[in-house]
């Protein structure tokens, strides 16, 4: 199912020497990172390691203090977020992150229209662009809520608003998708289906994935590379059979709650 | 998509409370008109007093409607749509009544007015749209208040008393042609409701919803929001002008107090209590409260010796209303109405499928 060979050629994504300080607080520290194409990359690493702050430097929420991102070869430090989601990344949330009084089909069909030419025409009405409402179809159709599109979104239980919240990110078509934490307060039973659903997305196209992840046995399911992160910097970089066998991150960071899991992957057969 | 050819009943069917609506505001002077047995196009007389109430709901109905473009569809909350409303107010009347310009300073006022009632709106947004929820209204609330301070002060504008407009010609003067005034309000009305409609129904009305319910995460699907924004309180300013222009033109003059609170507080107890982000909530919120203040405004009570003067304590009163209204109807009027029929409607759709399910099973 993966190949570990180093994709040659240019990386998707580079970051080079990010730093971000709120205050006084240093948030990410020196971070560079290289995203091949075409892989699923985890970053992992403890509460307040600097995840999601990183995720939001490569997303363009937050301008680094320091420190350079490289998308497609392109220096995208100063495109501003909007522009960035335009180029083909894409960005789900750790927080349910939705339009709660819009319905389900509205959600995914505002990300289809959010990449076309037809923003600024008031002279059709929306939904007589029935591309946009197909498409949005099969991104909700992808993540299994067809049954509901037509339902409000705050009326979804959570586990449905985080296939909304995946579905929206597939809507918009883009190169590089960034998962903060897919499974975040997902029934454990559910996890096995999110597998599944990033089983099928990075199946497609010419997609890459990164994740932030706490749910080991997802980012052991489904990485091709994983990056630690703690305090702010990178500890460790590897193929998820060498992060499991390095004992300095299994014991410091991951504990033994994992250990079961990351024995097995250890022993290769993860698949 | 297959394309329906030729007249659409079924638009009839699911308008017909607009049309009913619309041929009400055509049909109505008339209507007064039998009703009281006055005549509509005469200068005085119950007929002619209705007309002009109407004029002045019609006028609300614009300005609330304009307010809730930023309010109830984009989510900006602004404490200074008086800016707009009383400012237009001034500058048509500067122009109208500037001798130089004879009868073309009406026209020419009135553009000014729309053209600065946008460019206002443009560098408030680009100034403060930036800035997230309470700033932004903070920011309007503070500029409306210092207009207000600089016109009421200044002497040209006329001070605290404003100034009257000069001679209308005939055909358009409140008072002489108060017929035809009531129609051009009307159509104005019905061309604002319009446009607000299409505008909802568009691609971009489907961003401005966006924004509304999730700011950040309409930027982060490729939005730019500020862009959305700007447009948004462009087009409130204008709308909030046009309803300032023709009430000014019906007053036939200008005060400080049209750059009040009052001008932006109303609009917002009008559009929550009519249904904030629904078309037709705040027209019905605000020709309903305005009525009411206008009906309430002369009524007096005998209670024994003592006489209750109600108008002295309509601010109570309309203060009890508000709070009933907020309570009953928590999405305002037209709002949990709305609500109620699809709840009636998904309940209906379930109660269908049961049926479905159990003729399955007995077949």
């Amino acid at each position: 199912m993966k190949e570990h060979t180093m994709a040659a050629g240019e990386p998707i994504l580079e970051c080079r020497h990010l730093r971000k300080e709120f205050g006084g607080l240093v948030a990410v520290n020196d971070v560079s990172l290289r995203v091949e194409r075409g892989r699923v990359h985890s970053i992992i690493g403890p509460n307040g390691a600097g995840k999601t702050t990183l995720m939001n430097l490569i997303s363009g929420i937050y301008k680094p203090t320091r420190g350079e991102v490289f998308f497609k070869g392109q220096p995208i430090t100063a495109v501003p977020l909007h522009r960035r989601a335009h180029m083909g990344i894409g960005r789900s949330f750790q927080i349910t992150n939705i339009f709660p009084n819009l319905t389900v089909l509205e959600n995914v069909r505002l990300a289809v229209q959010a990449r076309s030419a037809a923003n600024f025409n008031v002279l059709r009405r929306a939904y007589s662009y029935g591309d946009f409402i197909t498409e949005a179809m099969r991104a909700i159709q992808e993540v299994g809520l067809t049954p509901v599109a037509s339902m409000l979104a705050s009326a979804l239980p959570h586990g449905g608003k985080r296939k909304l919240e995946l579905a929206i990110l597939l809507a918009g078509a883009p190169e590089l998708l960034i998962l903060d934490e897919p499974t975040a307060g997902v029934a454990s039973e559910q996890v096995r289906e999110m597998i599944g659903n990033i089983g099928q997305i990075r199946g497609q196209a010419d997609r890459t994935i990164i994740i932030v992840e706490h749910n080991m046995n997802l980012v052991m399911n489904v990485s091709d590379y994983i990056t630690v992160m703690h305090l702010g910097s990178v500890l460790a970089e590897g193929t998820p059979s060498e992060i499991a066998a390095n004992k300095a991150v299994q014991s410091a960071y991951l504990g033994e709650l994992y250990s079961d899991v990351m024995d097995k992957a250890a022993g290769g057969d993860h698949a | 998509m297959h394309i329906q050819k030729g007249f659409q009943w079924r638009a009839v069917g699911k308008n017909w409370l607009l049309i009913a609506a619309f041929i009400l505001l055509i049909v109505f002077p008339f209507l007064v008109g039998v009703l009281t047995n006055t005549d509509p196009t005469a200068r005085r007389g119950l007929s002619v007093y209705w007309q002009g109430i109407m004029i002045e709901l019609l006028i609300y109905g614009i300005l609330t409607m304009s307010y809730n473009i930023l309010f109830g569809f984009t989510g900006v909350i602004s404490f200074g749509h008086a800016l707009f409303f009383g400012l237009a107010g001034y500058l048509m009347g500067a122009f109208q009544r500037a001798p130089e310009l004879a009868d073309g300073g009406l026209l020419i006022g009135i553009l000014v007015a729309l053209v600065v009632c946008a460019g206002i709106g443009l560098l408030i947004g680009v100034a403060t749209l930036r800035l997230k929820g309470v700033y932004f209204a903070i920011f309007t609330l503070a500029i409306a208040e210092m207009v207000y301070i600089f016109l009421s002060r200044y002497e040209y504008t006329g001070s605290e008393d404003g100034f009257t407009l000069a001679a209308l010609p005939e055909w358009f003067d409140p008072t002489r042609s108060r017929l035809t005034f009531y129609y051009i309000a009307a159509a104005i009305f019905v061309f604002t409701f319009i446009l607000i409609r299409r505008l909802m129904e568009s691609p971009t009305g489907a961003v401005l919803l966006a924004i509304r319910e999730n700011e950040n995460r309409a930027r982060t699907i490729g939005f730019n929001t500020l862009t959305y924004k700007l447009m948004a309180i462009v087009l409130a300013g204008i709308l909030a002008g046009v309803a300032g222009i023709l009430f000014t033109l019906l007053n036939k003059k200008v005060g400080p107090e049209m750059l009040g609170t009052a001008y932006t507080v109303n609009p917002l107890l009008m559009t929550i209590i009519g249904g904030a982000g629904t078309l037709l909530g705040p027209a019905v919120g605000a020709m309903g409260l305005r009525l009411l203040e206008l009906q309430l405004r002369n009524v007096q009570i005998p209670l024994g010796d003592v006489v209750l003067d109600i108008g002295r304590i309509l601010p109570i009163i309309l203060g009890a209303i508000f709070i009933l209204v907020v309570i009953v109807f928590p999405y305002g009027i037209v709002g949990t109405f709305t609500r109620w029929r699809l709840n009636q409607r998904a309940r209906h759709a379930e109660r269908l499928a049961k049926q479905a399910e159990a003729l399955k099973s007995v077949s």
